[in-house]
């Protein structure tokens, strides 16, 4: 009786539980699908407003627009390598100095920590950074959207947050079998991490990706603009002008709704791409499963 | 194969930011020396611009063409306008700033420019054949304290039109509105009587968007329409002082109009939150008799945008005429402006030179070619020794930037004369046909140290009452009880100090 | 008397030199962490601090042609001025109100929904609706807004069709005091919970799954399970992340917000961030800019220590 109780409160906990995950995917899903088929419309279909789920018919256009000139491509393979070496300058530099804070007997660690946390909050903004940026010659190169965001204090705290709950005496054990700090770090606290660095991973990987304003301040050369930069002067120049004159002739000549979507569509879809991959390191008890297995 | 190519891309990628990283990157246009001009020496030409569209590769054909006529060597920085002020200030801070720089009128331009940082040009004008030809009001408008600092980037200053569905007007036996009565009963026949056939009360006789009242241009609607009513544009005299707009009778009228339209829902009920371009889409559509958020050069390509959905629609264009005449706002004549900082131009002659350069790129061969391209490729001439546009997307990827970013008239200027479609030639005509008729912001190049201060609140303040007036949430007492705020909290302020300005300009 | 003096002085100085010793010792011991702290700390030195120089603006009109060193010193004028605005009450208001909104609509949710994640068996489903909840987060507010506008708006828009073809008036969503707050919480829902579960999602891959056979052979329900054993694993993530939320509880989102302003929700709509904007870019006063943000700051220090002071009294971990 009891039991049966159990089991037929347990199947509506499930049952209740997936209609709201399915419902609040699909409020999720319907704009996204409404920028996807924007891109495949044709502009007199998107002309008539309203929205459109599913355009009557298909086309390429946009799409082909985007690509007749290199400057997308070039703009997404510039992302693709700033996000890959940023993405792993962060993870390094990220767990090396998140580690040494978890470690509750190291001396000058809560005043280290109170350093770092103060950078969350107070911040001496764009010009003075510009200037130590331009000190170290990193303008117009690559390293500027890489090293001045090298560590972010939030993934550096809650990293070392998720260090501290490794019981400590798996890293006990592995001392007296002679490894060094180091030695525990590589072989024993970051296998047993790797949700955490999926997760920090992911948030680098995704800062990097939609680096703009950086890219704008520190890069001259328009040949080397990431692909957010590129997606924003479109989108720019596909929404409001009325103050605008830049044009002589038509001063509202924007690109249409389609071309926008499309490349919504084109910069988006490579880092929404990553997560996929990386959804099996998420898996449920990675951490204390493999080390007791 | 891709990715091979990529990873090899990368590495060379790494390189090449660990070589510049060495050298401390720092070819920037401050250590260059100034050119020698021995006659063959090209002029070195920096030039930074907010970016117009996809930004051209370095040596394009056009940038090689510019090089070889004037003998330079240039070098152009698009800035991608989204975070264009936050470079500018950059720019300005750590003085990487290059030989020209394109900026707009603003409160830190102002700033600089009354510091010294740029070099005085006005002296130097009269030395260029095609630089001190043009109308001196391009010149006038962007003064500041009286002196000119900048070489703008032409524009036309009465541009204001009605472009409108004659077979709309036509089949409802309407004219183009004259006076506000005008306005509402063209309104109420748009609105209500079906133009487009389809059963459906989807009509407007204009769609407005959030800009309509923008304080920043004088180019907006409400302005537009107030002023072929007989209101000033933006700023008036009315005995001996100078004062907004919306202090005026015919302002407030047009205000009257526009909340009488409301609340009888003649016009659409979302205007405050509406972007250009759903309002555009709603002209795109069919489903609008005038577009007001335009210029009436843009005739042509409005009634291509409308065919794609209505075929067989009529379109053509018009001057404003209000009870006066023709009658419009003047806009500013200019898209920004060229200054010369004296961190990075090292002296008057190089000064002098990087002038005559702007001023060559007004010689009729370069403006053909900033304006129409190369011949065979961009344009073909026709029998009548007219240029012809033969691929426009090619011609809005490689010319365009240059045409919107460097000095130039597109239509009447010195180079090879366009061949317009009658509508593209009335548009012209009514933007020509305004030249005489417009009327000056009288404010335009007085400065008011309250308004630079307090500018954006005053703005604002006056702007959300007018939205709540239009929209029946206050009446007309509560409308003057906002101007009455506008004035305590520094209005009356700043008519003070515009009035002296004013006084002391007339002099 | 004197030898006693000695005595208790040659304590002290062994006591201070013991001290040194074990210092020493720890140091020795903690060479290696020391070593690969060093270019952590170097970073935030080098990139966070050196610039921080750049706060003295807040004490100057600050022009950028002078630079940092030779604009003309203001002291606390711009701080002044700030506290005495008009519109400061309405903006303190204004910004509060919508920062507890959040903080009380918007903070649990990521961790609500991260519990659902976690309780869906089906892998393939998980996955699924974990990437579908993601997807917003990618969406630039300008184009979100815009949807938003299309979904809402009075003419023709699918909702108020909706509400007008159930007998009801139209609600002006977008043009609405009443309505402002709800649209800026219930968009950054959508826009940002999903993305938020991944942390906490993250902090559950590290529950032990050992405690939930143990539960179950104690014949615990779901719920049960949930409640002893799945919160308490992700409490101190909560902790921490709440923590840091605080140091940000001023900052609303500036592109959302100013996106949303309209002429009709300006009086509940306007807050510090859009404000700030106007003053600073609009109108180059970015002295009187940089004192209100580091206005913010300051709320924002005194909110995480305060936090942190308090979660520690609880026996948390806390951040430092």
């Amino acid at each position: 009786m009891l039991a049966e109780q159990k089991q037929w409160s347990s199947r509506l906990f499930t049952i209740v539980n997936y209609s709201l995950l399915i419902l609040v995917s699909i409020f999720t899903v319907v704009p996204f699908l409404y920028i996807v088929s924007v891109s495949f419309a044709a502009s007199e279909e998107v002309a008539k407003g309203g929205l459109l789920l599913f355009p009557s018919k298909f086309t390429l256009g946009a799409y082909k627009y985007i690509f007749s000139t290199d400057t997308m491509l070039r703009g997404i393979l510039i992302s693709i390598y700033v996000t890959v070496f940023g993405t792993l300058i962060n993870l390094i530099l990220t767990s090396l100095t998140a580690y040494p804070l978890a470690k509750a007997g190291l001396r000058g660690r809560r005043l280290f920590l109170l350093m770092i946390l103060v950078t969350m909050l107070f911040s001496g903004g764009i010009i003075p950074t510009y200037f130590v940026v331009k000190a170290f010659g990193m303008i117009n190169t690559y390293w500027s959207l890489m090293i001045p965001t090298a560590i972010s204090a939030f993934n550096l705290i809650v990293l070392k947050n998720f260090f501290q709950q490794i019981p400590d005496s798996l890293e006990d054990s592995a001392k007296i079998d002679g490894a060094n700090d180091l030695g525990v770090l590589f072989r024993i606290v970051l296998p047993l991490s790797m949700p955490a660095m999926a997760t920090f991973g992911l948030f680098y990987a995704v800062g990097h990706w939609n680096t703009f304003f950086n890219a704008v301040m520190y890069i001259n050369d328009s040949e080397k603009f990431p692909v957010q930069v590129i997606l924003r002067q479109i989108v720019l120049l596909s929404q409001d002008q009325i103050g605008d004159t830049t044009s002589q002739q038509d001063p509202t000549d924007y690109l249409p709704q389609t071309i926008r979507m499309a490349s919504i569509v084109v910069a988006t879809l490579p880092i929404v791409l990553v997560y996929p991959f990386l959804q099996k390191h998420f898996a449920k008890g990675v951490l204390l499963g493999s080390v007791k297995g | 194969m891709f990715r091979k190519r990529f990873m090899k891309g990368s590495v060379s990628l790494l390189a090449v930011a660990a070589v510049l990283a060495g050298c401390a990157g720092n070819g920037g246009p401050q250590t260059d020396k100034p050119a020698q001009q021995d006659g063959s020496k090209p002029l070195i030409v920096t030039i930074a611009t907010p970016q117009v569209g996809e930004a051209p590769k370095k040596d394009s054909e056009v940038e090689l063409a510019i090089e070889k006529y004037t003998n330079s060597k240039i070098d152009m920085q698009w800035i991608p306008g989204a975070a264009f002020e936050d470079k500018k200030n950059i720019m300005i801070a750590s003085s990487d700033m290059p030989k020209a720089f394109k900026i707009t009128s603003n409160a830190t331009t102002l700033a600089a420019i009354q510091s010294g940082l740029f070099w005085e040009i006005g002296p130097l004008l009269q030395n260029y054949k095609n630089l001190s030809a043009l109308d001196d009001y391009y010149y006038d408008n962007i003064k500041v304290d009286g002196k000119l600092y900048g070489l703008p980037l032409y524009r036309d200053t009465g541009r204001a039109g009605l472009v409108y569905r004659k077979d709309w007007f036509d089949e409802l036996g309407l004219k183009l509105p004259v006076t506000l009565d005008d306005w509402y009963a063209m309104m109420k026949t748009m609105a209500e009587k079906d133009p487009n056939k389809n059963g459906e009360q989807d009509t407007y006789g204009l769609f407005l968007d959030k800009s309509f009242n923008d304080p920043a241009g004088s180019n907006t609607f409400l302005t537009r329409l107030a002023v072929s009513q007989g209101a000033p544009n933006k700023w008036g005299e009315e005995n001996g002082k100078l004062i907004p707009e919306f202090m005026t009778t015919p302002y407030l009228n047009a205000m009257k109009l526009l909340r009488e339209l409301y609340r009888e829902k003649l016009i659409n009920q979302d205007f405050s939150v509406v972007q250009a371009a759903d309002a555009d889409n709603k002209w795109n559509a069919g489903q609008a008799a005038i577009r007001v958020n335009t210029v009436a050069s843009a005739a042509a390509t409005s009634h291509e945008n409308l065919k794609k959905t209505v075929p067989d629609s009529i379109v053509d264009v018009e001057p404003y005429i209000g009870p006066f005449g023709n009658r419009v706002p003047a806009e500013p004549g200019n898209n920004g402006f060229f200054v010369f900082p004296k961190s990075s131009v090292a002296s008057e002659e190089e000064l002098e030179q990087l002038l005559g350069f702007f001023d060559k790129l007004l010689d009729p061969e370069m403006s053909t070619l900033l304006t129409r391209g190369f011949e065979g490729k961009h344009y073909t001439k026709t029998a009548d020794g007219k240029a012809e546009l033969k691929d426009l997307s090619l011609f809005n990827l490689e010319v365009k930037p240059y045409r919107d970013s460097l000095p130039s008239f597109e239509v009447t200027g010195q180079g090879l004369p366009l061949k317009l479609s009658p509508l593209q030639e009335k548009g012209w005509e009514v933007v020509a046909g305004n030249l005489p008729n417009v009327v000056p912001n009288l404010a335009l190049t007085l400065s008011s140290a309250t308004y630079l201060e307090k500018g954006g609140e005053l703005d604002t303040l006056i702007r959300d009452a007018q939205t709540k007036f239009i929209m029946g949430k206050m009446d007309e007492a509560g409308w003057l009880a906002e101007v009455d705020n506008w004035k305590k909290a520094g209005g009356d302020k700043v008519i003070e100090e515009y009035t002296a300005a004013y006084a002391k300009q007339k002099q | 008397m004197k030898g006693q003096q000695a005595v208790r002085l040659q304590s002290n100085q062994e006591r201070h030199s013991m001290k040194q010793a074990l210092l020493l010792k720890d140091l020795i011991r903690d060479r290696w962490l020391y070593l690969i702290l060093l270019p952590g700390l170097l970073y935030f030195v080098v990139f966070k601090y050196v610039p921080m120089f750049g706060l003295i603006m807040a004490f100057e009109h600050y022009q950028p042609h002078l630079g940092f060193l030779n604009s003309p010193w203001a002291g606390f004028k711009h701080f002044e001025r700030f506290f005495t605005e008009p519109q400061f009450w309405m903006l303190f208001r204004n910004t509060i109100l919508l920062a507890i909104y959040n903080l009380v609509f918007f903070f649990p949710l990521p961790i609500i929904l991260a519990l659902m994640l976690n309780e869906v068996r089906q892998k393939l489903f998980k996955r699924f609706a974990q990437t579908l909840l993601y997807l917003p987060h990618f969406v630039s507010w300008v184009v979100a807004v815009g949807i938003f506008y299309i979904l809402f708006t009075t003419e023709g828009g699918i909702v108020n069709e909706f509400i007008a073809r159930l007998g009801f008036e139209k609600i002006p969503f977008m043009l609405s005091e009443d309505w402002f707050r709800t649209m800026i919480v219930s968009q950054s829902i959508w826009k940002e919970a999903g993305w938020g579960t991944i942390i906490f999602l993250a902090a559950l891959a590290g529950v032990d799954l050992q405690l939930y056979e143990a539960a179950r052979m104690d014949g615990a329900g779901r719920w049960r399970q949930l409640w002893h054993i799945t919160l308490p694993a992700i409490r101190s993530t909560i902790v921490i992340l709440f923590i840091l939320r605080l140091g940000s509880f001023l900052d609303t989102g500036f592109e959302h917000i100013f996106l949303m302003l309209n002429s009709m929700n300006r009086e509940v709509g306007e807050v510090f961030d859009t404000y700030v904007y106007m003053k600073g870019l609009t109108q180059g006063q970015y002295s009187y800019s940089a004192a209100v943000g580091l206005f913010k700051s300051l709320v924002g220090l005194v909110l995480v220590l305060g936090a942190n002071w308090a979660a520690k009294k609880f026996g948390e971990e806390g951040i430092y």
